[in-house]
């Protein structure tokens, strides 16, 4: 390829920037974290002409000032030696509020594309934009069109060659001339002393100034090193209302850049819908919230059959194809252990990604259309006190249907931080399968009893959430970073169903090599680990390991049978009944058991009052519920968090407090049976 | 009139007088949009629910303990 250009999408929250980004680069994504950076960092790459662009998807914020790592890092990639160019994106239909992006990054020199988003919405809304002036008046390239539309792009390819065949810098000087010349004048020019006279690197010297008026504390240190502690300490001090006064000049120039440019040509319709006036109804908010939540729930399992039809026919017609493979003087032994391991974990990774899709998809489109803002809204009081956003109520209540679908709903979720905050927390919900497995041995141990048991376990739940947020919260959502809500509800649009569905089933693709690996990886293990050659569960490496380590086990209440069951729950919470099946009853060895070829022997119930004690049987479900979910939301939470080491430091934490639970309750109930 | 931005009943319209706080509320409130001259419409103040106001296009919900301290004149 002959040229390789940097290119970066810079834009407020909703103003199609992320659409943008995958319409352009499609397939082609590496979705990371910034080095050492708990912000998500989004690459991809597209060919135009005979230039390659690799795109960087910047953190969506509302502006570049230092409120977070976000911003900091954002701007530190605007200003990066190495950035070609950056499109700054601005939603036609409010571009007033939009442009107060290029307004702060106004001093940056770094040549800059403007592009205006969403210019059908505008239309509509009887707003007519004179593009040609607009870009007279910034000195800089301007292009209209419809994110997720590609024919809409022509000019945009256009523009995007001029912009670096030639490239310009943004006229800022009317801008700077507003800062010289308004009421706090005589602060700028102050803090005009106080910089560099060349600025530093890209950042101007009167970029610098404004952010040092902003009382900006990342610019501050960096004036500080030049220009002194003291002298930068004191002006700082003083410029108490520095902000307020950058802002005033800052939507001055834009009123002043868009005199002319923008013409309402009629008045906006009525400003709240009904369905919004009930969709944040003080009383009606949260039930629709809820059933909205439910039903986008169901429609994703409509999504999800296809994939859990297609994984649900792997095992027998991949099995017995790979069963003729005897034929070819293949051993038996081989043989299963490929159908265990190859053709079990294909089957999973693509019932998983049946969820991940459904949920991707369904909550996808609530989230284009712009209703989870409006969750966001009804929940933000409740979801505060867990240090989370409105919105991470949706994965939360996904949870109680599956915990991979939770873990994937996270998506919507802003803020990186926020969303492995929330996944932690998901974990918490007892799952589907919890409620299949946990009620039937309730009852058999404790009858009537059995409801009790449940009561317990939803009231661990909360307890369990309300901890887990405080020791995740301080690193993953500081409480000093913790900010009251500021959030726009944007206006509804119509949803992309094709464009969706296309990026959707993109991403399904690209999890499920990564997802399958692992699965894979985890299946051979526990493969060889409950391998036992005579077919009982004693000759299994797991039960050498089990027997030696009860001393141990009893301390947490689990003998070695319901610790193999409850190490078996960490694959999946179906195992449970049919490895104690194995165990008590001989019904098969613990692998086929735990993944779901054996089913639970129709005795169990009688079998496992007989041999396992009442406190122990207590304190076994609730190690299982609150245990690692399954190995699928294992997966998917690597997925959403692309982050081993969160992932791993959430399943071991899972299995400490599931320990220090089942420890607790053991010796608990000893004091009543 | 001039009062603080939680005392605008549902349906009333204002123009923002001043607005304090630390440094990160400020700059955050401006970045969304609304400044000092801003004019706003409060579509719905009620109680233990965020704000949620229409201003410069859009509709934006504020926290309401922040929002204690945006004065605005009632128009």
């Amino acid at each position: 390829m002959a040229d390789e250009i940097k290119v970066a999408l810079l834009g407020q929250p909703n103003s199609g920037k992320s659409t943008l980004f995958n319409t352009l680069t499609g397939a082609h994504q590496h979705v990371g974290n910034w080095p050492g950076k708990t912000v998500e960092k989004k690459d991809g790459y597209f060919v135009h002409g005979s230039r390659k662009y690799l795109v960087s998807d910047l953190p969506g914020s509302y502006g570049l000032s230092a409120n977070s790592d976000e911003e900091v890092i954002t701007r530190d990639a605007i200003a990066g030696e190495d950035a070609d160019l950056v499109c700054v994106l601005a939603d036609a239909s409010q571009l007033e509020r939009n442009l107060f992006m290029l307004a702060d990054i106004a001093g940056i020199r770094t040549p800059l594309l403007l592009v205006l988003t969403m210019i059908d919405v505008a239309e509509d809304q009887g707003k007519k934009i004179d593009v040609e002036l607009l870009a007279k008046r910034l000195n800089i390239p301007v292009t209209a069109i419809v994110a997720p539309d590609k024919k809409t792009y022509g000019d945009f390819f256009e523009k995007l060659d001029q912009a670096l065949n030639h490239p310009t810098l943004l006229d800022t000087t009317a801008l700077f001339r507003l800062f010289s010349e308004g009421e706090s004048k005589a602060l700028y020019a102050e803090a005009l002393e106080l910089v560099p006279k060349t600025g530093i690197d890209r950042f101007s010297k009167e970029w610098l100034a404004i952010k040092l008026l902003e009382q900006d504390e990342v610019v501050s240190a960096k004036i500080a090193v030049k220009a002194g502690i003291e002298p930068v300490r004191k002006f700082v001090s003083a410029a108490k209302d520095g902000a307020l006064y950058a802002g005033d000049c800052k939507f001055a120039w834009i009123e002043t850049v868009l005199d002319g440019v923008a013409v309402k040509t009629k008045e906006p319709s009525k400003l709240l819908t009904r369905f919004d006036r009930a969709a944040i109804h003080r009383f009606w908010g949260k039930p629709i919230a809820i059933g909205i939540i439910i039903l986008g729930l169901i429609m994703s399992m409509i999504a999800a059959a296809p994939f859990m039809g297609v994984a649900a026919l792997i095992p027998s017609s991949l099995g017995s194809l790979i069963g003729r493979l005897t034929d070819f003087g293949v051993s038996q032994d081989l043989i299963s252990f490929i159908n265990s391991t190859v053709v079990l974990a294909l089957s999973w990774t693509i019932s998983m990604l049946g969820f991940v899709f459904g949920i991707n998809l369904v909550f996808g489109l609530i989230e284009e259309i712009g209703y989870m803002a409006r969750v966001s809204y009804v929940f933000d009081h409740t979801m505060s006190k867990l240090g989370l956003q409105g919105k991470s109520v949706m994965p939360m209540l996904i949870s109680v249907g599956c915990t991979i679908g939770g873990a994937a709903g996270t998506r919507v979720v802003d803020s990186w931080g926020q969303r492995i905050l929330t996944i932690a927390l998901v974990w918490a919900v007892p799952c589907g399968a919890t409620f299949a497995v946990i009620p039937t041995l309730a009852t058999a141990f404790f009858g009537w009893g059995g409801i009790l048991v449940m009561i317990l376990l939803f009231l661990i739940m909360f307890l369990h959430i309300f901890i887990t947020a405080k020791i995740f919260g301080r690193t993953l959502s500081p409480v000093a970073e913790r900010t009251g809500l500021i959030m726009e509800l944007p206006p509804y649009h119509k949803p992309r169903w094709g464009a969706m569905f296309m990026m959707t089933l993109n991403r399904v693709w690209e999890i499920f090599k990564k997802a399958f690996v692992i699965v894979f990886i985890v299946s051979v293990l526990f493969y060889f680990m409950s391998y036992s050659s005579s077919g009982d569960v004693e000759g299994s490496f797991l039960y050498r390991v089990g027997r030696t380590i009860e001393p141990v086990t009893k301390i947490f209440g689990l003998g070695w049978q319901t610790f193999l069951a409850f190490v078996a729950s960490m694959v999946s919470k179906e195992a449970v009944l049919g490895v104690l099946s194995a165990i008590f009853a001989g019904s098969g060895n613990i692998f086929s058991s735990t993944v779901g070829i054996a089913k639970a022997d129709a005795n169990l119930a009688s079998l496992v009052t007989s041999e396992i004690s009442k406190p122990e049987a207590l304190a076994f479900m609730v190690a299982v519920t609150f245990n690692v979910p399954c190995l699928m939301a294992l997966s998917s939470t690597y997925q959403e968090s692309h982050s081993l080491s969160w992932t791993l430091k959430i399943a071991l934490y899972y299995i400490a407090t599931a320990l220090i639970l089942s420890m607790i309750t053991f010796h608990a109930a000893r004091l009543f049976f | 009139m001039v009062v603080p931005l939680t005392e605008l009943d549902t349906g009333e319209k204002g123009r923002i007088k001043d607005i304090s706080g630390e440094r990160r509320y400020l700059s955050r409130i401006t970045s969304i949009g609304l400044n000092v001259g801003c004019e706003i419409e409060m579509l719905q103040n009620v109680k233990s629910r965020p704000l949620l106001v229409f201003g410069r296009d859009t509709m934006i919900a504020l926290n309401r303990s922040e929002s204690k301290h945006i004065l605005v004149e009632v128009l």
